[in-house]
């Protein structure tokens, strides 16, 4: 199965929403309501992407972005692709797409949290440049502890043209050790 | 528009039938009732599955967050089974007072009691709610209940007393932040203002059992054991098993409750004798373990021992989890796995053993050493309990042990004479400061590893603001006295000193901050580069400063002739344990700066090292993993490009020349000598000489075949050093 057989599509309307609702309840283990689908993906369709293989919808992305203490912030909430998918970079490529929208609309960063057990999610997000920022300590309920991950955006910086000899440059204003509300 | 309804949630008046407003709520001025009902079934109807309700102060976050799958309280569509009340639950039987009118079988449910409330108990120490583990126990729930049953009641009264002080430990000690559910208890009936008198209750109930036992023993006719005694059941065969049973419940009950109590005492004042109790609860927990063969033997087993919660194999009675899911604040809504007894009783024996350590911690005044406790405690990842009664000992009532003032504390570590007893220094407003970041350093040393990396974090900003304060008064105060009369001389100096000691506490902190992240697992391997020349930077600094202040310090000891003898040997013996550990920092820098240039120089030259720059660049990470060092100045003129700088052009051959692994070995074992009483830094040392050793090896080996192999792999692990990586080479 070629990856040009996979078919990428942005969320389009209600008619995606079953889809993306069932692909996520079966393959992830947090039981989430109709409203919290809702939530993200009527605020943020543009952020939401499935892929599609002859019809049948075989992975899908669910984000969102906003201010999140004085920094516009992209947050990765469910990213699925089913089993037998799996190992074919579709997941890399429905993310990818999220990203690159987030980037475009002027987001200073990217965040998620993955179980610290999931190798597959880590080797995935870390290729893309996310770093594990943190590490929350029995962060889900059945006590696995997660990362949490993030991916900063280069920033065109007017410090660094004019640098001094040090090459010391203005921080970021964030103060990254706050821990962000927990979405789901 | 307003309804109420008297009473909780269900009754009152005001049905869907649209009936009037009961008569009893009267009308005010402002207000009129009104029967809101037919609205707001119109409203429902209208609304389909699925959908929402949303205004200007209720958004789609607030509808989201408004509901919580699974939560009775707040899900409506979750099924409601099993009882709406503990009153309901005893109504229908499910904890009887006893247990069985048949004696046997009476004991051997109250021993399963027993066993599933250590399996809760072990579960809630894990990471659960007191409301989903001990108090889904009905007879906890309710322990006036069970005041017929003397052994049943004593155990409950002790088992719960037990977890008000443990409840009592963990808030006490505050680090529990994300642990706050263990905490978390509130409706629950815990505190008891007669739990002191359970331990009496509870020693009359084992010394009957005890009785019961030795006349069993005695006996050569086991008839006559039940006619003489009040025997605990009625199978002669079977009273001695079950009196050893119920006895070693009891005495580790007791046990395990002294030794908290003791360990609680102030200024360690009772640390010997928890260390008796400690042993009296592993000996039981043997008892425990080995009554398992017996108590499966003689029950209808409906569990493997692998999984049971208790140690006959059966189900308990009195026991129902979803009880309080409906009457209390959060409980999670995933069911709770309770522990099973096997594993609980492994949990106790390793709590145990670290209540054990921290109870045989010789309460050493150095500040060096209770930092290398800590961290030596820490390393295998000891549960809450335990670290919450560390804190509890090692920082109490604003003092060291509750014993030592801070100051004393700082002026101990700054190693300069006569500032201990100086009365000035006491009460100077930085070494309080200081007093005070050392306690709260000490208290997030003593959390759980993530979070403590966290707090790290942040307080590196609280270091470097003091270190700059400390230093513009230093400027201020002496900055036209330079070389003036001695006694000024000797505040200088002190102050002097006081600020090289903070900012090598600070620099300390920093290289904690970062090894953790090893601990952690938060670098990718294509980040160590970076994270040990940042290692090698602040180790720099932190020697630097260090042999400054050993030297200044002594110094003026020498200059000061009119001094004692055993002035002299204490200090020089002092000085040349700061020389020690110095070196030893020495060795570190070494490793790191080897690691660090070695791991660059394959980047520059292999294939196999390039990193995707995708949506970002490896500048973007160094400013993201070393961001609070960097708002901190810690160290200062540090940043991406003097990183990209020194290690642009790192090559295999000039890191094989500059011999960094060697000089590290070379150090490593100069200080065995020095080091020869104390076993720890031995061990140390010689991980050091190893992972030198390895790096050093795969190093010759890359020259040799060169980098830029095609069929080299270099896999880099953590096989001798937590913090320290070995490469090995491989040919594909």
């Amino acid at each position: 199965m070629a990856a040009a057989e996979i078919e990428y599509v942005s969320y389009g309307g209600e008619h995606h929403l079953p889809l993306v609702m069932s692909l996520v309840d079966d393959e992830l283990s947090e039981p989430y309501s109709i409203f919290t689908y809702r939530y993200f993906v009527y605020l943020w369709p543009h952020l939401t992407f499935l892929a599609f293989h002859k019809g049948k919808c075989v992975g899908t992305v669910v984000c969102k972005m906003g201010d999140h203490r004085g920094t516009f912030r992209g947050y990765i909430a469910m990213l699925v692709v089913i089993k037998s998918y799996r190992g074919r970079g579709i997941a890399t490529e429905l993310v990818t797409r999220s990203i690159r929208v987030m980037m475009e609309s002027g987001c200073e960063e990217v965040t998620l949290e993955a179980e610290v057990t999931n190798k597959g999610a880590l080797a995935l997000y870390g290729r893309l440049g996310f770093i594990r920022a943190k590490r929350l300590y029995r962060y889900y309920l059945n006590g696995v502890d997660a990362f949490r991950l993030k991916l900063l955006f280069p920033r065109p910086d007017p410090a660094l043209l004019s640098a001094n000899k040090d090459g010391r440059h203005k921080q970021h204003a964030e103060n990254s050790a706050e821990s962000s509300p927990i979405y789901i | 528009m307003a309804t109420n309804y008297e009473g909780g949630g269900g009754g009152g008046g005001g049905g869907s039938g649209g009936a009037a407003p009961p008569k009893s709520i009267p009308s005010g001025d402002d207000a009129v009732w009104a029967d809101a009902a037919p609205l707001i079934e119109a409203a429902c109807n209208d609304l389909q599955e699925g959908e929402l309700v949303h205004g200007e102060n209720f958004s789609l976050f607030a509808a989201m967050s408004a509901l919580e799958i699974m939560d009775p309280k707040m899900d409506p569509g979750i099924e409601s089974s099993g009882y709406c009340s503990v009153d309901e639950a005893i109504e229908n039987g499910i904890a009887p007072v006893p247990l069985s009118f048949d004696r046997t079988v009476d004991v051997k449910h109250t021993l399963d009691v027993m066993d599933h409330l250590l399996a809760c108990e072990a579960t809630w120490h894990n990471g659960h709610s007191l409301a989903q583990t001990v108090f889904s126990c009905i007879y906890i729930l309710r322990i006036e209940r069970t005041s017929p049953h003397p052994l049943l009641h004593s155990y409950c009264r002790v088992m719960r007393a037990t977890c008000n002080a443990v409840v009592s430990a963990v808030s006490d000690a505050r680090t529990h932040e994300e642990e706050d559910l263990f905490t978390m208890s509130y409706g629950l009936p815990l505190k008891d203002g007669g739990d002191d008198k359970c331990l009496s209750i509870l020693n009359s109930v084992e010394e009957t059992v005890s009785r019961q036992l030795r006349a069993c023993k005695a006996q050569p006719s086991k008839k006559k054991v039940l006619e003489e005694f009040e025997s605990l059941q009625t199978n002669p065969d079977l009273e001695e098993g079950y009196c050893r049973a119920v006895l070693c419940r009891l005495r580790f009950r007791k046990h395990f409750y002294h030794a908290l109590t003791c360990m609680r005492k102030p200024q360690g004042r009772g640390l010997e004798l928890a260390r008796k109790h400690i042993a009296a609860c592993l000996s039981e927990l043997d008892n425990m373990f080995k009554s398992l063969d017996f108590l499966r033997s003689h029950s209808f087993y409906q569990e493997s021992a692998v999984t049971s919660t208790t140690a006959s194999g059966c189900r308990p009675i009195g026991f129902d989890v979803s009880l309080n899911s409906r009457l209390l604040s959060p409980t999670p809504p995933r069911a709770v796995k309770v522990l099973s007894w096997i594993d609980a009783v492994s949990y106790f024996e390793k709590l145990l053993h670290y209540l054990d350590t921290i109870c045989s911690f010789s309460l050493d005044p150095a500040l060096e050493s209770v930092l290398h406790f800590i961290v030596k405690f820490q390393l295998s990842q000891p549960p809450l309990v335990a670290r919450a009664h560390l804190q509890l000992l090692l920082v109490h009532d604003g003092k060291l042990y509750g014993r030592d003032s801070f100051s004393d504390v700082i002026a101990r570590s700054l190693a300069l004479p006569d500032v201990t007893k100086d009365k000035e220094f006491q009460t100077n407003e930085f070494v309080l400061q200081l007093g005070q970041l050392l306690i709260n350093l000490i208290k997030i040393l003593c959390a759980n590893t993530a979070w403590q990396r966290r707090k790290l974090g942040k307080i590196l900003q609280d270091w470097s603001v003091i270190s700059i304060q400390l230093e513009l008064a230093l400027k201020r105060e002496f900055g036209e006295l330079l070389n003036s009369s001695v006694d000024e001389s000797v505040c200088m100096k002190v102050s002097k000193h006081l600020l090289m000691w903070a900012q090598e506490q600070t620099y300390w902190i920093a290289l904690r901050f970062l090894t953790l992240g090893f601990e952690l697992q938060l670098y990718s391997p294509s980040e160590y580069c970076m994270v040990y020349w940042y290692m090698y930077v602040i180790f720099m600094k932190q020697v630097e400063t260090m042999q400054i202040r050993i030297v200044t310090g002594s110094d003026s000891s020498r200059r000061k002739g009119k001094k004692k003898r055993d002035h002299h040997a204490r200090d020089s013996g002092r000085d040349a344990m700061a020389s020690s550990y110095c070196l030893l920092l020495q060795c570190y820098m070494c490793l790191s700066e080897g690691l660090a240039m070695m791991l660059a120089a394959l980047r520059n030259e292999s294939n196999a090292f390039q990193m995707l720059n995708i949506f970002n660049s490896e500048q973007e990470r160094f400013i993201q993993h070393f961001e609070l060092l960097q708002k901190a100045q810690v160290p200062e003129h540090i940043s991406y490009h003097i990183f990209k700088e020194s290690t642009a052009h790192a090559c295999i051959s000039d890191v094989v020349k500059h011999n960094y692994f060697r000089e590290a070995q070379r150090i490593a074992a100069s200080l065995k000598g020095s080091f020869s009483a104390d076993p720890e830094r031995l061990a140390e040392l010689r991980l050091i000489e190893q992972v030198a050793e390895h790096n050093r090896i795969a190093l010759n080996v890359i020259n040799q075949v060169g980098a830029g192999d095609p069929t080299l792999r270099v896999p880099l692990e953590f096989t001798h050093h937590n913090h320290f990586v070995v490469a090995v080479v491989k040919r594909s």
